[in-house]
């Protein structure tokens, strides 16, 4: 087997993201932190994403300076910390409603790049393992989520059919030779190859 | 060293068509080369493991060659991106594994209504049965049996994969409505075989299984072809099969590495390189004496390409249905409306399918149809009310085999090697259109009839990237039952070129409303038979033989 991560490398985006990570300043780190919570305020049982570090999920899917962005969360370093720095300090020391206005701003100016900073908060917020425990926590729905799909799995707790419900299932079906022509709605009559 | 490789056989593509017929061959022990332009997949190379693996579904496990950009990948352009993978396995590596069977009415649609380029099969669904059987002996397919809506089908290798508590609640809405529905045939293990895992319910199919449960032929056919003998060559892309006298002699390929071309002679030629690559090869392949391409002195080569028509309507509920356990392909589905009804103004039919949906960046994401939990104040009550309260109902109709649906080449666009792009052209017949706007209401009954739905989204008419997706992509090389009508004959030998077969998903002749792989590698696994019965035939054929006067097994 030809081992294309190397034959091929910079071909293929690398699973799991970029290692090592690209690297934030402590302001840009406040900034993109400030933002995320934002994003997903925490409260009802749920962590804010500054407590769950979202930032090295995020940084490990931000490509690095040097190599274009070609795949998803299409976030080039050198552009992506130009608009952290641009946010600035004041944008940390803003107060919530201050935040909002500016994402919002964001939002409706650059739609592109606002969705996909809040798609990749979102996948790392949903992946962080402090919050998969709060689902478990507090969502019905999720008593036996897990942060990821292996090596577990979910045999263990998979409900199964109801055989006396598939007792009643009615079908039918015909031969091959019994097919025999329908009357064809005039507006679709053509025939042919 | 010769300068070229002789073999009796060179199948071109390793994916579900090519798989199935270079192992069955080598059974036999008939000399296979196999020549596929992508690499083997490493089970470390699924992203079931990483805290991204939601995320990837985007990057290296997109869908869609155009996204993903990798070296094996060719680019398409036109109107529409159909989403397939390319290396050993083909798109069964992405694939989800849903293994129903075409219907015996399926084949018979030319005589039924034959609108628009419908013609019938030039087989039946009783002649196919046997090779359904062998294929789903192979690979192991889990079911149920006894469903009354189709002919019976053999025992699974394991039992149906369990429905979870999605399954059970939408069974109870068919029920009340008095509708056909039954567990899914999935190829999935649901006990061990081989060196292979059973499905531990992870909820993740369609970025492959590292447990090798789903039947992807890098897990099923390989191992055993490469025993048999079978020469697999992988990083060769193939930029031209060769022809001369009116056969075919073999061809020439790329190797992607090295960028050196080497030929491989062969006796007969089995092209399997799925509905985009095969015609994108015939029509790459134009020679003296085939100056419109091999295999397409009446010009159908490319034509008749089908996606399926869909639909994708989510649904949530007011109470948990933990639709993140259990494999990803069908649950369960419907066929009350498969049969062609003229009174609801259109032909044909389709299966209503229940799916299931990822996990929590998933559903944040709005699951199939981009429902998105809104950022801010009004994130955490949305996304709590509708986290694993889901279920997926899609609507797969039968789309008509419209002649203008086709690949071209594009002479602007080429792949890594220089090779010109596929351009894919794809419009939904107005019939289509109908069929899946009447199936969404049907949809709706149903969820409604399970009761307490909560939210709906749709992806409305055509999947989720305005045309249909073309998750299944169909019909571009057709069998037939005249060199007028279609490209191959029964047993799926090219009108034009005796020796030149083509036994990948573009032989289907009409596209029915199910997933077409068990289908197109029953197909595969008799036209192996044949080959393997009629050799001797074959190789001194300078004709094609009609439908009636071919030797037959
Ligand atoms: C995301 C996804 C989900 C799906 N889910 C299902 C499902 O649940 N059930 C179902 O029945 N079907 C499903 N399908 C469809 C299924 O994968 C296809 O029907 C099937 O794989 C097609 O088989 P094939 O033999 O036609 O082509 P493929 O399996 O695509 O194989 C073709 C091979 O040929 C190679 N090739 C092409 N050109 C060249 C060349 N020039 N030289 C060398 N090699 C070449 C390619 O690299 C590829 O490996 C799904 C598909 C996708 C993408
Ligand atoms: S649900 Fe089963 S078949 Fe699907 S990826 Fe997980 S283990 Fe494999």
């Amino acid at each position: 087997m030809v081992d294309l991560k190397v034959s091929f490398a910079g071909s293929k985006p690398p699973l799991g993201g970029w290692l090592p990570a690209v690297s934030l300043t402590d302001r840009q780190a406040a900034i993109l932190n400030a933002a995320a919570d934002e994003l997903i305020p925490g409260g009802d049982g749920f962590p804010a994403p500054s407590e769950v570090d979202v930032l090295s999920f995020v940084t490990r899917y931000v490509t690095p300076s040097g190599q274009e962005p070609k795949w998803f969360p299409f976030l080039g370093e050198d552009d992506f910390k130009a608009r952290l720095d641009k946010l600035g300090e004041g944008f940390v020391r803003a107060s919530s409603t201050q935040r909002v206005a500016v994402l919002g701003g964001l939002e409706r100016d650059e739609p592109e790049f606002f969705g996909h900073l809040r798609d990749v908060v979102y996948y790392a917020y949903y992946s962080r393992p402090e919050v998969v425990h709060a689902m478990n926590r507090v969502l019905r729905a999720a008593r036996d989520y897990r942060t990821s799909p292996l090596p577990y799995g979910y045999s263990d707790v998979m409900a199964d059919w109801d055989d006396e419900l598939l007792g009643r299932v009615r079908g039918s079906y015909q031969r091959t030779a019994d097919v025999r022509r329908v009357d064809v709605p005039a507006h679709l009559g053509k025939a042919g190859v | 060293m010769a300068a070229y490789t002789e073999t009796d056989v060179l199948v071109i593509g390793a994916g579900a068509g090519g798989a199935a017929m270079s192992k069955r061959l080598s059974d036999d022990g008939i000399k296979v080369v196999c020549l596929e332009q992508g690499d083997w997949l490493h089970p470390m190379d699924h992203p079931h493991f990483y805290d991204g693996w939601e995320l990837e579904r985007h990057r290296a496990w997109s869908w869609h060659a155009n996204v993903r950009m990798f070296p094996e990948d060719y680019p398409t352009t036109g109107n529409t991106e159909p989403m397939m993978m390319n290396g050993v396995g083909g798109s069964t590596l992405h694939y989800a594994g849903a293994w129903p069977r075409f219907k015996p009415v399926d084949f018979r649609k030319g005589t039924e209504h034959g609108v628009e380029g419908t013609i019938d099969w030039p087989i039946s669904y009783e002649e196919l049965e046997p090779f359904y059987a062998i294929n789903d002996a192979e690979i192991g397919v889990a079911r149920r049996t006894g469903d009354p809506g189709n002919p019976p089908r053999p025992e699974g290798w394991g039992p149906a994969n369990r429905g979870g508590k999605v399954g059970h609640k939408m069974g109870r809405g068919f029920d009340k409505l008095g509708w056909h529905w039954w567990p899914a045939d999935n190829a999935i293990l649901t006990k061990p075989k081989d060196a292979r895992l059973p499905c531990n319910d992870c909820g993740f199919c369609l970025g492959g299984c590292p447990r090798h449960a789903i039947a992807s032929t890098d897990v099923t056919y390989w191992p055993r072809a490469l025993r048999n003998g079978v020469d697999l060559r992988t990083n060769a892309r193939v930029e031209r099969i060769n022809a001369k006298h009116g056969r075919a002699t073999g061809a020439t390929y790329i190797d992607r590495i090295t960028g050196a071309r080497h030929e491989v002679r062969a006796d007969i030629v089995v092209v399997a390189a799925n509905s985009i690559g095969t015609p994108r090869l015939l029509l790459m392949s134009a020679q003296e004496g085939h100056p419109d391409g091999l295999a397409n002195s009446n010009g159908l080569v490319g034509t008749h390409l089908m996606f399926h028509s869909w639909s994708f309507e989510d649904f949530w509920f007011d109470e948990p249905l933990e639709g993140f356990k259990g494999p990803e392909p069908a649950v369960l589905y419907s066929q009350q409306f498969y049969d062609t009804d003229t009174s609801r103004g259109f032909v044909n039919g389709f299966s209503l399918q229940v799916g299931t949906a990822l996990g929590a960046a998933n559903s944040a994401l709005g699951t199939n149809t981009g429902n998105i939990t809104p950022w801010g104040a009004r994130h955490r009550e949305f996304f709590n009310s509708h986290f694993g309260r889901h279920a997926l109902i899609y609507v797969q109709g039968e789309d008509l085999p419209v002649r203008t649906n086709r690949v071209t080449l594009d002479p602007e666009v080429t792949d890594s090697s220089g090779l010109p792009a596929p351009h894919v052209h794809y419009d939904l017949h107005e019939n289509d259109r109908q069929l899946i706007e009447w199936g969404r209401r049907r949809a709706r009954e149903a969820a409604d009839a399970a009761g307490g739905v909560i939210d709906t989204a749709s992806t409305g008419i055509g999947g989720i990237d305005g045309p249909p997706p073309g998750w299944h992509i169909m019909g571009t090389c057709r069998m037939g039952n005249t060199p007028e009508d279609s490209v191959t004959n029964k047993w799926n030998q090219t009108w034009d070129v005796p020796n030149l077969f083509i036994t990948d998903a573009s032989s289907l002749t009409t596209g029915a409303a199910v997933n077409p792989t068990s289908t197109l590698q029953a197909v595969a696994v008799r036209c192996a038979e044949y080959i393997k019965r009629r050799h001797g035939d074959i190789r001194t054929q300078t004709r094609t033989p009609g439908n009636a006067d071919a030797p037959g097994f």
